[in-house]
């Protein structure tokens, strides 16, 4: 018996398994606006709180305007985190492993480790007594040494506290501090200060306590009062006052001045038990430490007082100003020599780089402040700001360094309205302490961060650069105006621009830029490409391919890069050839600037990506042939971008397809089209890929009417499938491509006319034995590939065929082989031969639960490809058995199978 | 449990400091293991100017006499337990000893008390248990603090009489080194010289010039005793406290303050007896940098030296009122 098609009528078919339709009058997709504003309003108008964070943007302006200042308790949290960090930073920065030297290391710890008892000695003895130690041979000791021992003090200090003997813990800890006298090895001194201040601020914190316990209790321990936090010094019994006025005593007896200051801010809170106003004190603390003429002593030492300030809770800006006044006082003289004239050597540099972390937090604690007194203005005119110009430039002229960090550390709306003046500042400002072109450049982005008023602008601008001119090295150059772009971008101050861009011409003609200079004009650039969104603008920019001429090396590429995005990022075609061909350029330059063949990171994937991208964006409209050619250039230059290749292939075919649109006449360029693809594909190494493209390019030759083209490319597709090896490295998901791929060439096939010389099935008998003899194919593959082989066969055997190519030129099998029975016989013997391979193949399947699945799928194509005779039924028996061995006779699949076969 | 027996004279004050014109008042202490009996408990205050003279300044014969005899300020006997037994535990028995008669107008004989050189103020409470002859006396002895308890003190703060000092190479009496003399300096300052001892001691200070850097700046506070020894008047000046106010070569013509919180017990106000006088200077001492300041041993710090400048400033001290906030 033999194997007969089932008949099929596909258009009944479709109508019967399309869905119900209905008509809608709303699309599902269209917002819902009218009942939208209707909740709104219900919301509203029942108060509910509600608050939208993307919605009231103009309610927190108004919110931010008039809360600038900050309350104290922010400021003291805010301070409490910086000092942190400070100290973390001063402890990274100035590592001790990293200081080479060996300091020379006092008697006080050296002896100190030994702890003294204390003696009924006179008082003298008690606090002067010290005084030889560092004057002493100082003895050499290793920096780590140095640490364990300065700790095993510490530690005696709260082991004697702990003992209640606290003499012996003050005596102690005023050794400790007199470490800080010692500025001999410049970079351990951050991490003795860290260390000693710790030590001094427990030591703070300890006294605080006791006498705030002699205040609230006692000697009996009963209760005397609880002390609110904001307590009067009235409040204080007498006891506790006569207790802490003893601690002053003790301190301020010992005869260095360094250590003496230390131990007072130490207890500086305590003063709180005394008096009420410490204005005094503050005041006279301030004017004490002017007495240390050591530049990096005096420095933390002022440090250390602005944080013990924070901690009595009375730090105004009227200290911290006279402090920066007397830092700056101190720096003045080591800025210049007896000539006047400031350079740089390398002991002013570290002396420099340790003070810097130090004036930051100075100046953070200074603004902060300012802005919780609300006078962060008032501030800068007692500091120097807005002082008239008549006054001469030397009395307004500022430590450069000092000037940065306050800079910094400027609101940028201050900035804004201040720009001016700031600038005359920089201008003034030229010691070594601090480069005045990194000034001028925080000048710049702080005025990019704030809203700046147009209306000083230029002359601004005028002036900056006019001072960044006087540089006369490009790069200084370029450094700062790079601040600057964003500023005229942001302003539109079209005419600076051109002037700005001008210069760098100028300054640069005829030179080889230095990688510094490269990177800062990359910034610029940058700059300009994020700003317009269209790359047209920028490039009608003055000389601005010239500038772009200027860059080599990864600047280059990175620019380049930058420059492709821009042009494809926006998803519009590329048509301006001008562009198109700049474009190709900075790909060229890409690519000849890229190892592609070697290297594949991501980077390169990226300029890939990018190129590729590019090529296909580019459209020249009705010019198609210099389209093409534009394709196959392109092909040529990019040699090495696999990724390009089918881009290329693509765009060919779409080339193809709008010629084919554009009317019938157009063929000879079809089919160059055609034959460029042809040409390019074999250079596609993927093979589903390639694949793919050939089917693709295939489709566009049948639907231009051209059979034997088309046949052609078929034939290549087949060919590439036939020389699939598992060589290639075939992974799972590139052999179910792959498979798809034939499934899809089946589908093809229904419409591509048999060729009755060569055998009207010539290209599926090479699809079907490829299948059989291919090593990569799994038998769930070879399956599927079966089961449509199958579909194709039962398809081609219809009378009318379910669909047809476009091109009305193409005749179709159904009619070409009409009434043919030697067609149909064909047909129905290799069905057969498909049939048996297809059982063999799943039983080649070793995993059960495939096994029974795959029989099933085969079954149920079987079924609906063939009429059920004797001959089908026993086979889909067979199958139905393989089936329930692998899967059980429970199987959902299985049963659903059984009911639609009726068997 | 203590085997043996203790006494101790506790004050009311723990920091022991009374007028003349209050009654110092406390509690005797008896700590016992068992119970004892005594013929009467006795407390006795003693205050005193104790003299002596010593050393170099005095001559050769005053030297042999070493002590001369105190002048008595005031000694008092009372009971304040008649004799009886103690019980075993700890006793305490509280008193109130008036140190003024209640006629006595003369206040100025009570001193206030002062640790000096060779000056010594003290006033003592003793307690004294005689336990007939068979068993060890017990007693115990406890310093007070005078401070003077005049009516007509002085209100705080002291008037400001600050005495305006500059010191320049021209106003050394010593020898100064030649550079420091040729290349010249210049510094000013002020200084409050009458003090109230609550109140720290306070002045300003500038460099206006000095060619030599400065490695230090140092305000010393002498005290001056003088002691009448037969026909002769024996002054000894020593150091109590040096305070350093700058530390290297400071910046010119920024002021630096003057203040040294005066120590307790080591000065009084400025006394002028009959058989001795209290007085106190400042010394302010310029440190000049110089290699033989290196090669100096340690000594009095005060002593004029060939790179050091000095300006001695006398100081008053007085006593003032208490105000409600100070100590």
């Amino acid at each position: 018996m033999e194997f007969e098609f089932r008949r099929r009528d596909y258009e009944a078919d479709h109508e019967s398994h399309l869905l119900p339709r209905s008509r809608t009058l709303k699309h599902p997709l269209s917002s819902p606006i009218a009942s939208r504003q209707h909740q709104v309003k219900t919301v509203r108008g029942s108060e509910i709180d509600f608050f939208d964070p993307l919605m009231g943007l103009d309610v927190n302006v108004s919110v931010e305007e008039e809360d600038t200042s900050l309350s104290i308790e922010t400021v003291t949290q805010e301070l409490t985190k910086e000092w942190k960090s400070l100290k973390r930073i001063l402890m990274q920065r100035f590592p001790v492993s990293k200081v080479i030297s060996f300091s020379p290391v006092s008697n006080v710890v050296t002896k100190g480790s030994k702890v003294e008892t204390p003696s009924a000695q006179p008082h003298l003895e008690e606090t002067g007594g010290e005084r030889t130690c560092l004057d002493e041979t100082a003895k050499v000791m290793d920096q780590q040494e140095y640490l364990a021992k300065v700790r095993e003090l510490i530690d005696g200090i709260t082991k004697a506290w702990q003992a209640e003997d606290r003499v012996t813990s003050l005596k102690l800890s005023i050794k400790v501090t007199k470490l800080l006298m010692d500025t001999t090895v410049l970079q351990f001194y951050p991490t003795v200060f860290v260390v000693v201040t710790d030590m001094l601020d427990m030591i703070g914190d300890m006294v605080w306590e006791r006498i705030k316990e002699k205040a609230e209790h006692d000697v009996d321990g009963t209760v005397i009062c609880t002390l609110p936090n904001d307590f009067q010094a009235s409040d204080i019994c007498l006891e506790a006052r006569e207790t802490c006025y003893n601690w002053f005593c003790k301190v301020g007896s010992v005869r260095e001045l360094l250590p003496r200051i230390y131990l007072e801010l130490a207890i500086l809170p305590c003063w709180r038990f005394l008096i009420n106003q410490p204005r005094e004190v503050l005041d006279r603390l301030v004017m004490m430490v002017r007495g240390l003429a050591d530049p990096l002593a005096s420095l933390y030492c002022r440090l250390y007082m602005v944080h013990r300030m924070q901690k009595l809770g009375f730090c105004n800006s009227g200290y911290l100003i006279k402090c920066i006044k007397d830092i700056e006082d101190v720096l003045t003289p080591i800025l210049a020599d007896k000539e006047g004239c400031s350079y740089i050597t390398d002991d002013k540099k570290l002396l420099f780089n340790l003070m810097e972390p130090a004036i930051e937090y100075v100046m953070k604690c200074l603004l902060l402040t300012g802005r919780q007194e609300n006078n962060v203005l008032g501030m800068l005119e007692e500091l120097g700001f807005g002082r008239n110009n008549s006054q001469s430039s030397e009395n307004s002229s500022h430590v450069s360094i000092l000037l940065h960090h306050l800079l910094k550390e400027l609101p940028s709306e201050l900035v804004s309205s201040q720009a001016m003046e700031i600038l005359r500042m920089i201008k003034c400002s030229k010691d070594c302490s601090f480069s005045q072109v990194l000034n001028y450049r925080l000048l710049g982005s702080k005025l990019c961060e704030g809203r700046s008023q147009a209306g000083f602008l230029s002359s601004f601008v005028n002036e900056v650069m006019q001072a960044a001119s006087q540089y006369q090295a490009l790069y200084d150059y370029l450094r700062i105006m790079d601040a600057y772009v964003d500023l005229l971008l942001q302003n539109k101050m079209e005419t600076h621009l051109n002037a700005l861009l001008d210069d760098i011409v100028t300054l640069a003609r005829d030179k080889f830029l230095s990688e510094e200079e490269q990177a800062s004009l990359q910034s610029i650039i940058l700059k300009l490409l994020s700003h317009f969104e269209d790359l047209q603008k920028v490039l009608s920019l003055n000389h601005f391919i010239e500038i772009l001429d200027l860059m080599s090396g990864t600047s280059k590429k990175i620019v380049n890069m930058h420059l492709l995005s821009m042009g494809t990022r926006n998803g519009f075609c590329i048509c301006e050839s001008t562009t198109v061909q700049l474009l190709f350029e900075v790909s060229q330059g890409l690519y000849d600037a890229t190892d592609f063949v070697n290297i594949k990171d991501d980077d390169n994937r990226q300029t890939s990506h990018l190129i590729s991208r590019f090529v296909e964006m580019v459209d020249y409209g009705t010019e198609r042939e210099r389209h093409l050619l534009f394709l196959a250039e392109c092909r040529d230059a990019f040699n090495g971008i696999h990724e390009l290749k089918e881009t290329l292939v693509r765009s060919s075919n779409t080339l193809a397809v709008k010629a084919l649109k554009a009317g019938n006449k157009h063929i000879n360029f079809v089919k160059s089209c055609l034959a460029f693809s042809e040409v390019t594909i074999p250079s596609v190494t993927i093979p589903t890929k390639q694949l793919n493209l050939y089917l693709e390019t295939a489709e566009v030759a049948l639907l231009g009417g051209l059979i034997s083209h088309s046949d052609g490319l078929v034939m290549s597709a087949v060919e590439c499938l036939e020389n699939v090896t598992p060589t290639d490295g075939l992974k799972s998901v590139d052999a179910d491509n792959m498979a798809s791929a034939v499934c899809r060439l089946c589908s093809f096939l229904v419409m591509v006319p048999g060729n009755p010389e060569k055998g009207m099935l010539e290209i599926l008998k090479s699809i079907f034995s490829a299948t059989c003899s291919s090593s990569w194919a799994m038998p769930r593959l070879k399956m599927k590939i079966l089961c449509a082989i199958i579909s194709l066969l039962s398809t081609l055997s219809q009378d009318n065929l379910p669909y047809r190519s476009a091109n009305p030129e193409i005749i179709g099998n159904d009619l070409l082989f009409f009434g043919d029975s030697s067609y149909k016989n064909e047909l129905v013997s290799w069905t057969q031969l498909v049939v048996g391979e297809l059982v063999e193949a799943i039983e080649q399947e070793t995993s059960q639960i495939a096994r029974g699945n795959i029989a099933l799928e085969a079954c149920n194509c079987i079924s609906s490809a063939l009429v059920m005779n004797e001959k089908v039924s026993q086979l889909c028996l067979r199958l139905l058995e393989t089936a329930e061995g692998c899967l059980g006779a429970k199987d959902k699949y299985l049963e659903a199978t059984k009911q639609s076969l009726q068997l | 449990m203590t085997t043996t027996t203790t006494v101790t004279v506790k004050l009311s004050r723990s920091n022991r400091i009374y007028r003349s014109s209050e009654a110092v008042e406390g509690t005797i202490v008896i700590k016992s293991p068992n119970s004892i009996s005594h013929q009467a408990i006795r407390l006795s205050v003693n205050g005193s100017v104790n003299l002596q003279v010593r050393g170099g300044s005095a001559g050769v014969i005053e030297s042999f006499y070493g002590v001369i005899k105190p002048i008595h300020i005031l000694k008092k006997t009372m009971e304040v337990r008649s004799s009886g037994r103690i019980p075993p535990g700890t006793t305490e028995i509280p008193f109130s000893v008036n140190l003024r008669d209640s006629g006595e107008s003369i206040v100025e004989k009570f001193y206030e008390t002062f640790h000096g050189t060779n000056i010594n103020i003290q006033y003592l409470l003793t307690a004294d248990i005689p336990r007939g002859y068979l068993h060890k006396p017990l007693s115990a002895t406890m310093e007070f603090i005078i401070e003077s308890g005049r009516v007509d003190l002085p209100e705080r703060p002291l008037p400001p009489e600050m005495v305006i000092f500059y010191i320049t190479q021209d106003t050394q009496k010593h020898p100064l080194l030649p550079e420091i003399k040729t290349g010249g300096f210049r510094v000013t300052g002020k200084l409050a010289t009458q003090c109230s001892l609550q109140d720290p001691l306070s002045g300003e200070l500038t460099v206006e010039a000095s060619s030599v850097p400065i490695t230090s700046i140092d305000i010393h506070l002498l005290r001056v005793e003088s002691i009448i020894v037969g026909e002769r008047i024996v002054t000894e000046t020593s150091l109590i406290q040096s305070t350093q106010i700058a530390d290297g070569d400071v910046c010119r013509n920024t002021t630096l303050p003057i203040y040294v919180i005066l120590p307790r017990l080591l000065v009084c106000p400025s006394v002028f007896a009959g058989p001795f006088s209290v007085e106190f200077k400042v010394c302010i001492t310029i440190s000049f940098k110089s290699k033989l300041a290196k090669a100096q041993p340690k000594s009095d710090p005060t002593a004029p030296r060939l790179w050091m400048a000095l300006e001695r400033l006398p100081l008053e001290l007085a006593r003032t009122k208490r105000d409600q906030f100070s100590c």
